[in-house]
């Protein structure tokens, strides 16, 4: 049973509902641990002074912010613990906005906002009202000791809430220069209509159940055979175009670009020794090694 | 690995970054790539043609092997023209590239080198042309070739026949008469022998029409024998399996004539990468081979 991550509750006018938080996601990452090759042991992590190499103690460890290069202000944890944000344990409902007015940029980790008991009347009140208004409330709450802006949709008479950026943390999109000058491009009405046409046979209804992530499959897969005393090899990771078709002088285009690079660096075409291996011929390279053949 | 789609079929693209050619550090890729991009001029040369594969798997440095036959693996959608095969009463299938797919696909086998029958499919008992197949023996090289080769057009020009060159891509030099009409081998090797004695008799030092390898010391072998059923020549447009990647090119006379006066071959030594600029430039010189209608003579 998941456990919850906060608790506290909604407060908005003088209506207060006790809930708590779950995480509405679990990451599915597969995560692996260091090991030494030569032992098979787990590699353990050490702090080291980088003056000397010699350990430092857990408790001799303060924070410390770069000024410059190597001057640093130095910060004691009760300095910080005296600046956290009062811990209300309140999610303080500010307004109420439109979903649409919402850019999804701003959404960031996503929880469940479950009612405790006795409290289920007035949640399902609040959610009931929300539905019929088609409303999502932006609200503020403290969690450990960081305060989030936070939006409460609700959803299947249920209440999400999705923690949200602040609006000094999205990079402005001019930041970006390939977005200069897309404004001018000019695109006729046969081209408008054919891309839209294009798009038009692609739309489908969103199931995000088509969408699975294949790579973790192959990684636990790999991994369970492995377990299983299976003998694996290892394939060299092919180009990104494996499995995709592709034009064919697209496909050719880039050895043969590398390859007349690779003469211009030595006309004479001599191949270096680096060249040299990347011919199949040379047997020796290993295996796992990516190679050209 | 590359899967690519060409004219709809989709064909794998193996070991494209493995390089050919050493010496010139030519890549296979850049292979696949001049033999897609000389195609629309290769393909008309060697479609109908019974073809056998010279395969260099491991570069040009390594041993090759002919192919005959084409590979069992072959896709479905390639064709094949067959031959019947006197010596096993079997039939040879080869492989048939007419199309930029079927190319891309013995291109991807490492068939550096494309050759081609005199006859065209379905009749391997008709020669199309007739070859000189002019092969110097050293200290003589491509130079003594163009001479012999001018000399070998200047008679048949007297003979009211219009012929084609091309150089063989390594040293030595093809002249080809067209034909179009009907013929028989036996009647085409009688004719190119009797140029080749001909021209032995004109230039005994400088010409031999007999294989014999003690013969032909600094002359110019006119080979005639390759006027045969059983008998495959470098195909124009193909590449050659030398140091570099040379091509089997198609000249003109005057070029012939212009590089024998200038004692110099390097202006008609082309290269894959100098082909595709040149095709652009002046098309297929060898169109005629294809084209040109006319009567293999009887020679008294």
């Amino acid at each position: 049973m998941p456990r919850a991550v906060w608790s506290g509750s909604i407060s908005f006018g003088l209506v207060n509902i006790p809930v708590k938080l779950y995480n509405a996601v679990s990451r599915k990452n597969v995560s692996f641990n260091q090991i030494d090759v030569k032992t098979g042991s787990r590699v353990k992590m050490q702090r080291v002074s980088a003056a000397d190499g010699h350990e430092v103690p857990y408790e001799d460890i303060v924070k410390g912010y770069e000024l410059s290069p190597d001057r640093f202000v130095l910060i004691e944890p009760e300095e910080l613990d005296a600046l956290d944000p009062e811990a209300t344990h309140t999610v303080d409902i500010e307004v109420f906005v439109d979903l649409s007015d919402i850019d999804p940029i701003y959404y960031d980790s996503p929880y469940y906002v479950a009612p405790v008991k006795a409290a289920e009347k007035p949640y399902a009140l609040l959610v009931q009202a929300m539905e019929d208004q088609q409303k999502v409330a932006i609200a503020r709450f403290v969690m450990r000791t960081k305060q989030y802006l936070a939006a409460l949709r609700p959803n299947d008479g249920k209440l999400l809430m999705s923690t949200m950026v602040y609006a000094d943390e999205i990079v402005p999109a001019k930041e970006i220069p390939e977005f200069d000058g897309l404004e001018d491009i000019k695109v006729s009405d046969k081209e408008l209509a054919m891309a839209k046409q294009l798009v038009e046979s692609l739309s489908t209804e969103f199931n995000p159940d088509h969408f699975r992530d294949d790579y973790r499959d192959k990684v636990l897969g790999l991994i369970e055979r492995k377990a299983a005393g299976e003998e694996t090899v290892v394939e060299a990771p092919q180009p990104a175009d494996e499995g995709k078709v592709v034009d064919l002088m697209a496909a050719l285009e880039a050895s043969v670009r590398e390859a007349r690079a690779a003469r211009t660096r030595h006309p004479t075409g001599e191949a270096t020794a680096e060249e040299a291996e990347a011919k199949p011929a040379a047997k020796k390279v290993a295996k796992r090694t990516k190679k050209s053949a | 690995m590359a899967l690519v789609e060409v004219e709809g079929h989709a064909l794998k693209l193996s070991n494209l970054d493995k390089v050919l050619y050493p010496a010139a550090h030519f890549r296979k890729a850049e292979v696949l790539d001049y033999y897609a991009r000389i195609a629309p001029v290769l393909l008309p040369h060697l479609a109908d043609r019974y073809l056998t594969l010279k395969r260099y798997p491991d570069g040009v440095d390594s041993t090759p092997f002919y192919e005959k036959n084409c590979p069992s693996y072959k896709p479905d959608w390639m064709g094949t023209n067959d031959m019947e095969d006197v010596t096993t009463r079997g039939v040879i299938k080869f492989c048939r590239v007419d199309s930029l797919a079927a190319l891309t696909w013995v291109a991807n086998l490492a068939a550096l080198e494309l050759h081609t029958s005199m006859a065209r499919a379905p009749d391997p008992e008709t020669p199309t042309m007739v070859v000189f197949d002019l092969d110097p023996g050293p200290p003589a090289g491509l130079l003594d070739c163009l001479e012999v080769g001018l000399w070998i057009r200047h008679v048949l020009a007297d003979l009211g026949l219009e012929t084609v060159v091309k150089t063989s891509g390594s040293k030595g030099l093809q002249v080809y008469l067209p034909l179009n009409t009907p013929a028989t081998h036996d009647q085409a090797a009688a004719f190119s022998r009797t140029i080749a004695q001909l021209l032995e008799q004109a230039h005994p030092d400088r010409v031999v029409s007999l294989q014999r390898k003690e013969l032909r010391k600094g002359k110019v072998l006119v080979d005639w024998s390759q006027n045969s059923r059983h008998k495959t020549t470098v195909c124009v447009y193909s590449l050659r399996a030398r140091e570099r990647p040379t091509v089997s090119t198609p000249l003109s006379w005057d070029e012939v004539e212009a590089a024998a006066d200038a004692g110099d071959t390097s202006a008609i030594t082309f290269e894959a990468h100098d082909l595709l600029d040149r095709v652009a430039a002046v098309g297929d010189l060898f169109a005629p081979a294809l084209t040109l209608c006319q009567t293999l003579p009887t020679l008294g």
